[in-house]
């Protein structure tokens, strides 16, 4: 089953929060089924719920009711430490601010996960610099993010966040602080990793970046609004590497 | 993870704020290096001290009679109450090499070189005291004998007289009640240290014959015997000297004539060098333990300064946290993190603090004038200091660390 079955799947998932006392229903009832090698995009204003669904579908969150399911691990189930495991192993996170650790190097970076996964160095070391290749990074990897262009960061963040392959690739406004052109080279990236296998979900409220999806889901109001096939992705053609600053 | 991965981590982060780590590092160090200072400064007085008074002792004893709840030390004023008698049965006691009585003869004053001075009380002992007891050696000269009108003075007695008395002169000892008995200086001690590097005092021995008139009728012959006030017993050699001292012991509370002469309340002391060394050494580790407490506030108010430091950047770290966690770092990795990097700045700081400490104590000791005995132990007890104060400090802040909620510290700014 486990080749069928799907990365992640919501099934009637609430979250209340508790603020002052008030509660606020951040996700009612959202079922959603992300298959393995699908390309889905989560669209919504502020508020909607967006940072809820991506914070249970990246195992940081448990729900109030309902399964949340990430690599076929009942997430509500789980102990925190397991929990935090299968956030390890399953799902790559890439953010809108990048969050790379600034005191280590772009190839340190990236074998952070495989390191809290007891990975010994030299296969860190190994599998760090190849992902840096396949981002385009290989002769970058002994850099420190802050001697990196906006662009190459998050190459660096996208390449932490397929360190220990995971199930789920989960892109939070991946673009939102990259200009225009750095944010189309960062979205083709993302087309290669799906192009090549990777179940991507990538959490947006731009709706050009939504549109690479082969799926949108729209929220409004913790509730799924509706869900849209795009009938004709935007995929870059004839992909260009290395032109980000 | 692997502790080395953490070692190396905390590292990276410590190297991180260079400046910050360096004064954090130097709270620990200054408290580790007072006390490693004070230690070491106290040892080595108690090395010189003791070397001073144990130094080429031979292995003697000394025996008194003294009030029961007398404070321990030096014999003070202790009572005649050892008779002829005594010294012979001590003197038959197994691995006793010598017995040497001791007494005060007082007398009015001392007359040589044309001048009377007025001096007050004669030591009454047997030429064997040169041998064991006053062992400075004879500048000049040598013992008396027993039976013989002759004294022994030191070169500070030597000296209270105009020009000196020396080797020959006539010494007149006037008695209490006027009388005057003239003696013949038979030899002159070297000048003799006292244990604490002071010079000795004045000091004129005589034979107990015919100088020591203090007797008692003793209950083993019911005769009139001298009797005196101190014993000095001497073993064979030092591996003997404790079981002499329980024989000697043994012999004056069971047999003695001393026994029944000595006011009831009264206690025989047998106090051996080794007795006297402890004492003193119990004196300084007293003094030692109150400096080097002093000492360890400084390193308490260090290892505050490593939990501040801890605390403090454990806020500013949070996001880092946040991704940690994010990427599968556990709580016991986070954890272990925050006091690795604690453990090394404790370390790190008791290190340097051996270094300071020791030139510190190189310092004091050259200042005041000591040989440097540097205990080595202490080295090892501040590397250890050094880690306990690491995970004290640390194991708070680290807790925080771990427990912080990784979607907050995303969120962080």
């Amino acid at each position: 089953m486990s080749d069928v079955a799907p990365a992640v799947v919501l099934d009637g998932v609430r979250k209340t929060y508790e603020l002052g006392g008030q509660p606020v229903h951040a996700l009612r009832d959202v079922s959603l089924r992300l298959p393995r090698g699908s390309y889905t995009a989560v669209m919504g204003p502020s508020g909607s719920g967006k940072s809820t669904l991506m914070n249970l579908v990246g195992c940081l969150d448990t729900p109030t009711a309902g399964r949340v399911v990430v690599d076929s691990e009942n997430v509500g189930d789980l102990s925190e430490e397991a929990r935090t495991t299968i956030r390890g192993t399953a799902v790559g996170f890439v953010f809108q601010t990048f969050n790379l650790m600034p005191r280590l190097t772009a190839a340190e970076n990236v074998a952070l996960p495989m390191l809290f996964q007891g990975v010994p160095s030299r296969q860190r070391e190994q599998r760090a610099t190849d992902l840096l290749d396949r981002v385009g990074l290989g002769e970058r990897a002994d850099h420190r993010p802050n001697e990196l262009s906006g662009g190459q960061r998050q190459r660096v963040a996208i390449a932490r966040a397929l360190a220990n392959d995971p199930a789920l690739l989960l892109a939070d406004e991946p673009t939102g602080n990259l200009d225009s052109e750095t944010g189309r080279d960062i979205m083709e990236l993302f087309a290669d990793l799906h192009a090549a296998g990777n179940t991507v979900l990538v959490v947006t409220h731009e709706r050009h970046i939504a549109e690479h999806a082969d799926r949108i889901v729209h929220l409004l109001d913790g509730e799924v609004e509706r869900e849209e096939r795009v009938a004709d992705p935007r995929r870059p053609t004839a992909p260009q590497r290395g032109g980000d600053r | 993870m692997n502790p080395v991965e953490s070692f190396r981590m905390s590292v990276r982060a410590i190297r991180g704020h260079r400046l910050r780590s360096v004064l954090t590092t130097l709270g620990v160090a200054i408290g580790v290096a007072a006390v490693i200072t004070f230690v070491t400064l106290g040892a080595s007085l108690q090395a010189d001290v003791i070397g001073e008074v144990s130094g080429d002792q031979p292995p003697l004893m000394t025996v008194s009679a003294g009030p029961a709840d007398d404070q321990p030390g030096p014999p003070g004023e202790s009572q005649a109450v050892f008779t002829d008698h005594d010294l012979e049965q001590l003197r038959a006691v197994e691995d006793v090499a010598a017995v040497v009585p001791q007494g005060r003869v007082p007398i009015s004053g001392l007359a040589a070189g044309g001048r009377t001075l007025g001096y007050n009380r004669l030591t009454a002992t047997t030429p064997e005291s040169f041998e064991y007891v006053a062992t400075s050696g004879f500048s000049d000269g040598t013992t008396f004998e027993q039976d013989a009108r002759e004294v022994v003075v030191n070169e500070p007695a030597a000296r209270l007289f105009p020009g000196n008395v020396s080797v020959g002169d006539t010494v007149g000892v006037v008695r209490q009640n006027g009388s005057r008995v003239n003696a013949t200086v038979a030899g002159v001690l070297a000048a003799d240290q006292g244990p604490f590097g002071n010079e000795a005092l004045p000091q004129v021995y005589v034979p107990t014959d015919p100088f020591y008139e203090t007797r008692l009728d003793a209950p083993s012959s019911e005769s009139p015997q001298r009797v005196y006030p101190t014993v000095t017993v001497v073993a064979s050699d030092f591996s003997a000297v404790e079981t002499v001292q329980g024989d000697v012991q043994t012999y004056l509370d069971e047999d003695s004539d001393a026994r029944t002469l000595k006011p009831k309340s009264y206690e025989f002391r047998v106090q051996t060098v080794e007795d006297l060394v402890d004492q003193i050494r119990g004196l300084l580790d007293t003094f030692t333990a109150f400096v080097t407490g002093v000492a360890v506030i400084s390193l308490v108010v260090g290892s505050i300064g490593i939990a501040n430091i801890m605390l403090v950047s454990v806020t500013e770290r949070t996001r880092e946290i946040g991704i940690m966690k994010a990427v599968g770092a556990q709580n016991s990795d986070v954890l272990q993190l925050f006091i690795v990097e604690a453990v090394v700045l404790g370390v790190v700081g008791s290190l340097a603090g051996i270094v300071l400490g020791a030139l510190g104590a190189y310092a004091a000791t050259q200042y005041v004038d000591l040989a440097m005995t540097f205990p080595v132990e202490w080295a090892g007890i501040a590397v250890v200091v050094g880690i306990l104060v690491g995970v004290a400090a640390g194991i708070y802040p680290a807790w925080s660390a771990a427990r912080t909620d990784p979607i907050e510290a995303l969120r962080y700014e």
